[in-house]
């Protein structure tokens, strides 16, 4: 096979171990360029083990990797912009002077480093903090000067490792549309979070691992279809109507209630159509729909009587709640 | 390469403009300076004043009229003048100068004295205006002693007639008490001096002193001696010590046979551990702050380290220059730059060089296998048992530089270059040929400790959670 490719990473066959413990088995992964891929997982699932080993931080016990067509990032350490998942920032240093020794170090010179810098800072709305030592920042405004400098060298392979943790919505938001920004400047980019509402929103191809094995890799359009729950919800105006024949329409397979909230799941090949008007007319309702799988649905299917279901749920939960305060932030 | 560069600026940087920095390193050779220059002078302008008088008991009736005479105007000007001689002299032979050179300080001290008012000697005896005064020889001392209470506190303000001592001098102390030691020694009584409780040392000293030189005058009258002519004999000579060298003879300098390797070594040692102090912390807060993989995106685990090393090492240099450049500028002031052989100070840098280096690579790995300064602690004891080790070695070495046991410590892996820097500033020649050779040891231990220090410093800095041991940071050595 020639290796004369438009991927911007070639992953195969590689393996990780840690003492005996496997943090990555048999990976395969290839990621065009210009793409959004977004990296999702539970916590200790090998995300982070596998970007450190696209970033020659770690190497692999077995298999090969190419990345922007080199055979290590050593080579192209410039081109790529790396945001780890544990970051920090020297907390006595200035922030200006921070961002310009990390642009330095990725090779910008000093004059075009220092114009950068500003140019950055008024970007995200930190002007001010230019002369203020790192550790007088929030963790929020931290974060966003580690995005700078992960980005300020503007490379051609961004890796933003759980990128959203800990930023309140508004910053979220921002977050998003800079890196969607990015992506249309033509940059590939990975990112990997646990935060299923951003992957949800942001990435055009999924890649979800699970205990060092992959899962899921394709476009997120063939995931929805792929995962479609085929679920009608139904909420009738009167909760009295929950009752009412819902079991007995043409194609519906079983009804679950909750909360005067009715869902219909539906056999192979139901007629939706026909389906839905057959269902107006059995009572007035509130609220009907085609109902569509969430990411968070699909990552605990996977993960489920895997253990620690509830724990993965509890932490789905929190973040979704960041985002709805973000709705209302909007608004 | 660049990128090494741009690390070492930032750590020499990040280091060297910090306010711990500049005092911590550079208000001490500021501060030296300043004591050096000025405080002669301050003690020029306020010799302290002592007024008041002396009392004496004197039962034997003959010792008094001789103290009266000693603390006459004119004799205890004579004293100060011949007490400043006497200090000039020893502290010019202590400093090893010859004889041209003896003379011109102590004109210099001379000239001093001339210009200022209260006479020669003052820098080392206060200006006194002690007046003698000889009680009748039957009063009771308690009587006598309170006086010199009701006086405390007066006599720096001088005020009043305070009395400042009170000599008592019983009849035994100069007749002698009649008894005889078995060796035939006629035994005398001892007297006393009783004083203000802050009375200046010096003076008393000076009183205590002549009181015993009166006495012993006042027993050689007593046993009808010619006293004169006993001092004359009794003035022992000091003999000029000259150390024979092909050169000529040279008045030999303990005080440099000592401090100079001694400063050597201090230099040294400051300078390496500091700077490897630095480097320690340096690297630790990296890790702690998670900042250290957001810096291995832009550079390799190797460049981080080997920039990191570079820059420190300039602080190490920094110090050195300070430190070495403030003892050579008190050198120079001093006129004593004979004692320093200049090549020496190039040997010096490139021990430095080798000794830091080793150091940096132990604290560099050190730093980067801990996750914080506690945990740090019980990996340096092995480290610092090489830092003090030298220390500890330091006085057996320059006592005899060429034995058998410094020569083959100049080839222990590790603190040779402590050991070769001691050695070389010594007063015996260290064989040419051990200089390159121990200069080659400690450069092939240089590059083993670096080849160790790399696998350890990539593996450490991304390892949190358990504190490694000694075992692990081996086990990683030896991990491919």
């Amino acid at each position: 096979m020639s290796t004369r490719t438009n991927n911007a990473i070639e992953i195969r066959g590689i393996r990780k171990t840690f003492g005996p413990k496997v943090a990555v088995e048999n990976l395969d992964l290839d990621v065009p360029e210009g793409s959004l891929y977004g990296f999702i997982g539970p916590n200790g699932a090998g995300k982070s083990t596998t970007i450190r080993m696209i970033m020659s931080i770690f190497f692999p016990d077995r298999g090969s990797l190419r990345v922007l067509g080199k055979a290590s990032a050593v080579e192209s350490k410039d081109r790529i912009g790396y945001l780890p998942e544990e970051r920090g920032v020297y907390k006595k240093m200035k922030v200006g002077a921070f961002l310009h020794y990390m642009a330095r170090l990725k090779g910008v010179d000093s004059a075009e480093a220092e114009k950068r810098v500003r140019e950055w800072l008024v970007r995200v709305g930190l002007e001010e903090t230019y002369r203020k030592k790192c550790e007088e920042l929030s963790k929020g405004m931290q974060q966003k000067v580690q995005f700078i400098s992960a980005v300020i060298h503007e490379p051609e392979l961004l890796i933003l490792d759980e990128v959203f943790t800990g930023l309140d919505p508004v910053n979220r938001r921002l977050m998003r549309d800079l890196i969607r920004e990015q992506n249309e400047q033509g940059r590939t980019i990975i990112f990997s979070t646990h935060a299923m509402t951003e992957a949800e929103q942001l990435c055009d191809h999924l890649f979800m691992i699970h205990k060092g094995v992959k899962v899921i890799d394709s476009p997120i359009d063939d995931v929805w279809r792929r995962y479609d729950p085929q679920t009608l919800t139904v909420e009738p105006l009167d909760a009295a109507d929950t009752q009412r024949g819902w079991a007995r329409l043409p194609g519906v397979r079983e009804v679950t209630e909750r909360d005067g909230v009715l869902d219909l799941r539906l056999q192979d090949g139901a007629d939706r159509q026909s389906l839905l008007r057959a269902a107006l007319e059995i009572a007035p309702v509130r609220r009907i729909e085609m109902k569509r799988a969430s990411l968070e649905d699909i990552f605990i299917s996977i993960v489920a009587g895997e253990g620690s279901t509830e724990d993965l749920r509890r932490e789905l939960q929190a973040d979704k709640g960041g985002v709805e305060e973000q709705e209302v932030a909007r608004g | 390469m660049d990128k090494v560069f741009i690390i070492a600026w930032k750590e020499f940087v990040a280091t060297v403009a910090t306010k711990g920095f500049i005092f911590g390193m550079l208000f001490p050779p500021f501060l030296i300076t300043i004591v050096i220059l000025v405080l002669p002078l301050l003690i020029n302008r306020e010799p302290p004043k002592v007024f008041g008088h002396v009392a004496v008991i004197d039962q034997s009736g003959v010792v008094a009229p001789k103290l009266e005479e000693a603390f006459s105007a004119e004799r205890v000007k004579e004293r100060r003048a011949q007490r400043l001689a006497t200090a000039v002299d020893q502290s010019t032979r202590a400093m090893g100068l010859d004889e041209k050179e003896r003379k011109l300080a102590q004109q210099q001290v001379d000239q001093m004295s001339r210009a200022s008012a209260a006479g020669p000697g003052e820098m080392l005896m206060p200006e006194t205006n002690l007046e003698l005064r000889v009680l009748a020889s039957d009063t009771p001392v308690e009587e006598a002693r309170e006086e010199i209470l009701k006086a405390t506190g007066r006599e720096q303000r001088g005020e009043g007639d305070a009395r400042l001592a009170l000599i008592v001098i019983p009849k035994a102390t100069v007749s002698g008490t009649g008894e005889t030691t078995p060796a035939g020694r006629p035994q005398f009584a001892s007297y006393e001096i009783l004083t203000a409780p802050r009375l200046d040392v010096e003076v008393q000293g000076d009183i205590r002193s002549e009181t015993s030189r009166a006495i012993v005058n006042a027993r050689l009258e007593n046993a009808g001696q010619d006293v004169e002519k006993i001092r004359g004999l009794m003035d022992a000579p000091q003999a000029q010590i000259k150390a024979v060298t092909p050169e000529g003879d040279r008045a030999t300098n303990r005080v440099a046979q000592m401090l100079i390797p001694g400063a050597f070594l201090f230099l040294l040692w400051i300078a390496v551990f500091t700077s490897g102090q630095y480097l320690l912390t340096s690297t630790i807060e990296e890790k702690s702050s998670r900042v250290m993989e957001v810096l291995l995106s832009a550079v390799s685990p190797m460049q981080l380290m080997v920039g990191k090393i570079m820059g420190k090492g300039a602080v190490g240099f920094l110090i050195l220059l300070l430190y070495g450049g403030t003892g050579i500028a008190a050198l120079v002031f001093f006129a004593m730059t004979h004692m320093l052989v200049w090549q020496n100070l190039l040997y010096l840098a490139i021990y430095f060089l080798i000794a830091y280096t080793l150091i940096a690579c132990l604290f560099a790995s050190i730093g980067a296998a801990v996750n914080d300064i506690n945990e740090a602690q019980s990996l340096m004891g092995p480290v610092m048992i090489i830092l003090v080790i030298p220390m500890m070695l330091w006085m057996p070495i320059l006592r005899n530089p060429n034995s058998m046991f410094a020569q083959v410590c100049s080839f222990v892996p590790l603190i040779n270059p402590f050991i070769m820097v001691l050695r070389i500033a010594g007063s015996e020649p260290v064989p040419f040929w051990q200089i390159p050779a121990s200069i080659a040891v400690g450069v092939l231990t240089v590059l083993f400790m670096c080849w160790a220090a790399a696998k350890i410093f990539r593996i450490g800095v991304l390892m949190y959670g358990k504190p490694p041991n000694f075992a692990t940071l081996i086990r990683w050595v030896r991990m491919a």
